[in-house]
């Protein structure tokens, strides 16, 4: 007999948690998905396919007859240990060195301390030494290591076909130089990405003296900083808004997703969370009202979120300011707007900024037009919110050509030289301009470029380029320090830098990229300027290089004139839709598109990876009759029971926009604007390398120039084909218990209430006397781990005598889902992708996953299926919730395994003994958080193409490849379960620093880590400092303290297997004047209205008496009588 | 047409059972012996590319062992020293030596010596020399008496028992820090040697870790 661990079960009826839903296919509870909840991994993760017996044996005996070769050379191979020829100072074989660089994208810049191992850099972190990031950094910037090692880069230069070397291209260059010279640069252009680099702007300065007649075009694809003439009709000059979210207690986004796509994200995601934080219940918290059209990351944590067509964004700012400033004359701009009771939600919502003037902000949409910016700097100005809340900074202004001016001047033939540096426009250009024809017209085109990608496919000759990891450059962060781009690795591939290109065409005598920087920075630094530069490098920042602040004052006249060429708005319907294009959770524009890492990152709403979707709303996938029969709710992927779970089968839809068409997978994503189909650009690549070509599909042939953002007047066709995407959304799944637990502030704030201790009130432990005991629920964490180890339990676990026992505190108040953790771990860990093929199946690898929770407050009853589920789910709140080993003081996974692989550590780490491993896999079977990942196939030495040749198949990781592998973890091999350490190479490695340091230091007794010292890999990549990592017997750790919070809780706490991983309650922060407040979190709606269908206080089965927090739980919803 | 078997084969079962009981005692025995560490690695002392004699520079010269593995006590991996190192006596003495070829080569092209590794642990093993060196284990506990060593062998099984066996009990292979590559110093007595181990275990909260975590990642 299969052994089974019991959970209580979550019978219809008696379910015991919230029911939160991470599908519409679980809400529908299809059988389908109940199928997939009894088993261990997603159906077909744990079968052969595609083999039968016969081809078994066969290819068995093969292996068989292989091993009787391999016999011969049964030697100990010998190994070799090769010393350096000469000493490299500063290096000590085995330990790592650090240094300062940066990765610029766009005009803005992440700051990095890259490590690196003999000179090759493995894991890049955030610089500690930029406050305002404090040393986290993003997922791209995360997963960027990986493109250094890619074999699919450019790896050579191409003149004319034929192959060049690095010499004969500085060659052509100095000759272009000189040719374009005498005749003043006529004839020649560029085209380039925007960039914040001092020194590319220094070398633009020099060109146009140079080539006064050469045209300088830059183009992005998408645009992360609001448009520069809103400010300057507005303030009169050019000026950048940068937001100070910390100081802001009421935040109104109007479509802006600062989250991730506007530039700063980073720096706007960390003070975000700063102002969310709540410790005691009557900390301040901020509340966030989302105005959009897609369902954002910013969207996800809205306390208020109204979903309104991005075309319709200026009007509701219109209407908004109205309401703020009394009368308005931007009335006119308002016309024709409406949503649901529009006047209560404009009222209230403008109430709380009049109530918070100087602690408010209003932010637009970088993507936005100036229209609507004008109207959030009117409202900042009116509310005195300039600076307090959002400062303005002197940014400059560029002078640079757009595409389209590039365009006419190729049309008019007097462009012979085009260089294009960076981008992509062959791809990513406007489609009305039809770049690919345009570039093909020009005599010739020199394109520096990353990859053999569209455009250099178009380009006469190709320069590879340089990785920022290889490059001497510099770039400016969001509020403008000077930060380094420093090389760690000499180019793998000769690649030039874009400064080494225009200072050999400007005929520079010392055009190596170093010493242009060396020579920007010269200029900057006050003193002795080769010392201020190395300074800079060392600190990988010029101090008091940002952008100065300026005081502003809103002109009225001046923004006028922007107001007046706002279009109409126009009202959507099924045949007139809006279409919006966005930046990309992982591929941002369709430059990563080739990093595996980033593709198989699930995105973090949809949960699809390796593929975009055309996203339409539940009410829009109804109209298309793309509803599954016979079932309620509006549930595109259970139609005719075609769906496999990880496999979601959808309709094939066609996008027609002024007659432009694409055609791609429809996926119907609650919480989006009714008519409003939402579009991830940067897939579709035809020309890059193996990862990148096939994801999902491009939406830029939908883009013109006049529409670059949103369009409306689309039309959806079904073309009657279907498509298979790899959606992570159902992996994984805990059955909808108790998993997330929050509240509402003013429930928390109120006195007499259950205050922070809410989460106590929730979950089974709420109806059952302390699995701790008294004495138990007293202790510290670090007393229980050390004083009562076992727990009761009858099996002997080791004692945790260790000096340090580890803990993770995780705050899912902050917590952004932006999946930097994911990458992070995947980098450190040596986690390997499995490919789109291996996802479906529910082999994923990722030891952190971020599970994104809906809850709409109607789903009740048995299962889902209640009277409640008429509605349809288009206003759901979202719950976020990373997900890991959760290191188990009494871990279920322990007592199963045969051999031992894994057992505990002194210091209370759940270890995974990989040469122990033989992979039964029952610690998976017997893990309830789902957390364990096998390697069903050798997926580091096996190409992902011929998983299912085994040993027939080749054979070998690319050198390239084994570059980026972290040499302090172990590679895992086939047949190994895995699963999170908490970065126990880091734990050993900072233990053994600390020893050392004690050692020589002449203390040898001081071997306790302080606290701070060992940061996991998650916690140090957290934008929102939402982990919290440390030891718990340390009362005064930061994780101690974390989990000393009253709404601290553990994860399925009742089963009493005590894990060393807590949440922090979630709260969210509504206003109750507002028309769509719900007193509980919907969540809490449906769980009390499944637990206690009678109203509250009548319990059927007992409580303790110490359950007062419950019933004080319960009450509020009693309080509330029918909701819902 | 009696008897097929003689008399004798009644004994047969019994002669078979002893008989595979020998059998398999001797072959789980040679399995011990011959399969282990102990057998397979004690005593590898591969040929190296330059004929360096331990004996003659640690010993007789007396240099110290940090001076050329001289990062033992930061880093992990006890560093080889570099062809520089060699270099800073070797360009005075016997300096045109043919047995130094390899390394003045490796000096003037930046091409490594190719030392063939001795002692190894497997790849899953994360052996870290730094926190031994500067913790009181001696050099002479792993690698042997390697200041008599013309040619390096490998001493000690360094299996996983040999290390848990320190792990477990570590006081009798402790020495003072200031003696750690001193190859020759042995403790007056067993009884000395277990005070002075644990009053270091004591005082130095010396706890070497016994979990897989310590050594596996």
């Amino acid at each position: 007999m299969k052994r089974q661990f019991h959970h209580p079960a979550p019978a219809a009826g008696e379910a015991a948690g919230p029911k939160y839903w991470r599908s519409l296919d679980e809400l529908a509870a299809t059988p389908g998905f109940q199928a997939q909840l009894a088993r261990e991994f997603p159906e077909g993760a744990s079968s052969i396919e595609g083999v039968d017996r016969r081809q078994f044996t066969k290819i068995m005996a093969a292996s068989f007859a292989l091993g009787g070769l391999g016999l011969a050379g049964c030697r100990r191979p010998e190994q070799y240990v090769l010393p350096y020829g000469k000493s490299v100072e500063g290096v000590i074989p085995g330990l790592p060195l650090y240094f300062a660089t940066a990765m610029p994208l766009r005009k803005s810049a992440i700051p990095l301390l890259a490590e690196t191992h003999q000179g090759r850099p493995t894991k890049l972190e955030g610089n500690p030494t930029y406050p305002p990031h404090g040393g986290a950094s993003t997922l791209r910037a995360q997963a960027s290591v990986l493109d250094l090692y890619d074999p699919d880069r450019a790896t050579k230069h191409l003149v004319k076909g034929a192959e060049a070397t690095t010499a004969q291209v500085a060659e052509l260059l100095a000759s272009l130089g000189k040719t374009y010279a005498d005749a003043k640069g006529e004839g020649l252009a560029f085209l380039a990405e925007e960039s914040g680099s001092p020194t590319r702007a220094r070398l633009i300065g020099q060109l146009k003296q140079k080539f006064p007649r050469a045209v300088w075009a830059e183009y992005e694809p998408v645009q992360d900083e609001p448009p520069a003439t809103a400010a300057r009709a507005c303030f009169g000059r050019d000026v950048k808004p940068i937001y100070r979210f910390a100081a802001a207690r009421r935040i109104v986004s109007l479509d802006a997703d600062f989250f991730h796509a506007e530039s700063g994200s980073l720096y706007y995601a960390r003070e975000f969370a700063k102002g969310r934080r709540v410790t005691k219940p009557d900390d301040p918290m901020n509340r966030l009202y989302v105005v959009e059209s897609g369902l954002s990351l910013t969207g996800s944590m809205a306390d208020h979120r109204l979903r309104l067509a991005s075309s319709h964004i200026a009007a509701f700012a219109a209407a908004l300011a109205g309401k703020v400033m009394g009368s308005s004359p931007l009335d006119a701009l308002a016309q024709g707007l409406e949503f649901k009771d529009q006047d209560k939600w404009l009222a209230a919502c403008a109430q709380d900024l009049l109530d918070h003037r100087g602690a408010c902000v209003v932010v637009a949409g970088a993507h936005q037009p100036a229209a609507v910016h004008a109207i959030a700097y009117a409202l900042n100005a009116f509310l005195g919110n300039i600076g307090t809340t959002v400062d303005f900074v002197a940014a400059g202004s560029s002078d640079a050509s757009s595409i389209e001016g590039l365009a006419t001047a190729i049309k008019g033939g007097s462009v012979r030289t085009l260089l294009v540096l960076g981008g992509n426009p062959a791809y990513n250009a406007p489609a009305d301009l039809d770049w690919a024809g345009l570039q093909k017209s020009v005599p010739e085109v020199i394109r520096l470029g990353y990859y053999a990608d569209e455009t250099s496919a178009l380009a006469g000759t190709q320069i590879a380029a340089a990785h920022y990891l290889e490059s001497w450059g510099d770039a400016r962060t969001v509020d403008g320090t000077i930060v380094p781009v420093q090389p760690m690795i000499l180019p793998l591939f000769n690649g030039l830098t874009e400064i080494e290109v225009l200072a050999r065409l400007l005929g520079d005598d010392k055009p190596d990229p170093y010493t242009q920087v060396y020579l920007t920075i010269a200029g900057l630094v006050s003193g002795d300027a080769a010392k201020g530069f190395r300074q800079f490098l060392h600190d990988g920042l010029l101090a008091g290089s940002a952008y100065p602040k300026v005081a502003v004052s809103y002109d009225p006249n001046g923004a006028g004139t922007l107001f007046s060429s706002t279009p109409k708005l126009e009202s959507l319907s099924l045949h007139n839709l809006e279409v919006r294009f966005i930046t990309d959770h992982k591929m941002d524009d369709g430059r990563f598109a080739n990093n595996g890492w980033l593709q198989e990152c699930p995105d973090p709403i949809t949960k699809i990876s390796w593929d975009n979707a055309i996203l339409v709303s539940p009410r829009l996938g109804k109209e298309l009759k793309i509803d599954p029969k016979g079932s309620l709710l509006q549930v595109a992927r259970v139609e005719e029971n075609e769906f496999e779970i990880g496999k979601e089968n959808s309709r094939v839809f066609e996008v027609t926009v002024g007659g432009r068409t694409i055609r791609g997978p429809v996926h119907i994503q609650p919480g989006l604007s009714n008519y409003t189909i939402v579009i991830a650009l940067g897939y579709g690549r035809t020309a890059t390398g193996h990862v990148g070509t096939g994801a999902g599909f491009s939406a830029y042939p939908l883009r013109t120039s006049a529409a670059m953002h949103f369009a409306t007047g689309a039309t959806l066709t079904d073309t009657g084909t279907r498509a298979l995407l790899a959606n992570v959304q159902e992996h994984w799944s805990m059955e909808g218990r108790d998993l997330v637990r929050e509240a509402n502030l003013d429930e928390v704030a109120k006195e007499g209430g259950p205050g922070l201790a809410y989460v106590k009130g929730i979950g089974m432990e709420s109806h059952s006397p302390s699995i701790l005991g008294e004495v138990g629920t007293e202790m510290t964490p670090g007393q229980r781990a050390t004083e009562i180890p076992r727990g009761g339990s009858m099996y002997s676990t080791p004692k945790f005598d260790g000096l340090h026992q580890w803990g993770m505190s995780i705050d899912l108040n902050t917590c952004i889902g932006c999946n930097a953790c994911v990458v992070a771990c995947q980098a450190e860990n040596n986690i390997p992708i499995v490919g789109r093929d291996q996802v479906r199946r529910g082999r994923e690898m990722h030891w952190i996953r971020l599970d994104r929770y809906y809850s709409d407050g109607h789903a009740d009853g048995a299962a889902f299926g209640g009277e409640g589920n008429h509605e349809l789910p288009e206003d759901p709140q979202i719950s976020l919730q990373p997900v890991a080993c959760q290191q188990c003081e009494l871990a279920p996974c322990e007592t199963v395994c045969p051999v031992n692989a894994t057992v505990h550590d002194n210091e209370g780490l759940n270890t995974m003994a990989y040469n122990r491993c033989i992979g039964t896999r029952y610690c998976a079977n017997n893990c309830p958080y789902k957390v364990r990942r096998f390697n069903f196939f050798d997926f580091n030495q096996r190409q992902l193409d011929s998983l299912y040749l085994s040993q027939l198949g080749p054979k070998g990781m690319p050198e390239l490849v084994q570059m980026v592998k972290n040499p302090e973890v172990s590679v895992r091999m086939r047949g190994v379960m895995e699963k999170c350490t908490y970065c126990v190479q880091r734990i050993q490695n900072g233990k053994i620093e600390q020893k050392v340091k004690a050692a020589q230091a002449g203390n040898p007794g001081d071997v306790l880590v302080p606290d701070g010292a060992i940061k996991t890999a998650c916690q140090q990549v957290c934008p929102a400092e939402a982990i919290v990592f440390g030891n718990i017997l340390d009362a005064n750790s930061a994780v101690s303290q974390a989990k000393a919070h009253q709404q601290d809780y553990a994860l399925l706490g009742y089963l009493n297997i005590r894990p060393r991983t807590t949440y922090l309650g979630k709260l969210r922060n509504p206003n109750p004047s507002m028309p769509d407040y719900a007193a509980l979190p919907f969540s809490r709606t449906e769980y009390n209205a499944k637990n206690h269908p009678g109203g509250a206080g009548e319990h059927a089965h007992g409580h303790g008496e110490a359950k007062e927090a419950g019933h004080a739980v319960s009450a509020v919803a009693k309080n509330l009588g029918g909701l819902s | 047409m009696s008897n097929i078997f003689p008399q004798s084969a009644n004994k047969l079962p019994l002669q078979i059972i002893v008989y595979l009981v020998v059998l398999s005692g001797v072959l789980t025995a040679g399995a011990n012996y011959y399969m282990t560490p102990k057998y397979t690695r004690v005593g590898y002392a591969p040929v190296q590319p330059v004929p360096y004699s331990h004996a003659l520079h640690a010993g007789q010269l007396g240099l110290d062992c940090r001076y050329c593995h001289s990062n033992v006590e930061k880093s992990g991996v006890a560093n080889l020293p570099t062809a520089q190192t060699c270099m800073n006596c070797h360009n005075q003495v016997k300096k045109d030596s043919p047995l130094l070829a390899v390394v003045r080569h490796s000096f003037e092209t930046g091409e490594s010596v190719p030392w063939v590794k001795i002692h190894q642990t497997p790849d899953y093993v994360y052996f870290n020399h730094a926190v031994h060196v500067n913790r009181g284990v001696s050099c002479w506990e792993c690698h042997g008496q390697i200041n008599e060593m013309e040619v390096v062998v490998h001493d000690k099984p360094l299996s996983m028992g040999f290390c848990l066996d320190c792990h477990r009990d570590p006081a009798p292979r402790l020495r003072p820090r200031d003696q750690v590559t001193n190859l020759d110093w042995r403790p007056a007595d067993d009884a000395t040697q277990r005070a002075l181990g644990d009053k270091m275990v004591r005082d130095w909260k010396i706890k070497p870790p016994q979990s897989c975590s310590g050594c596996h990642r």
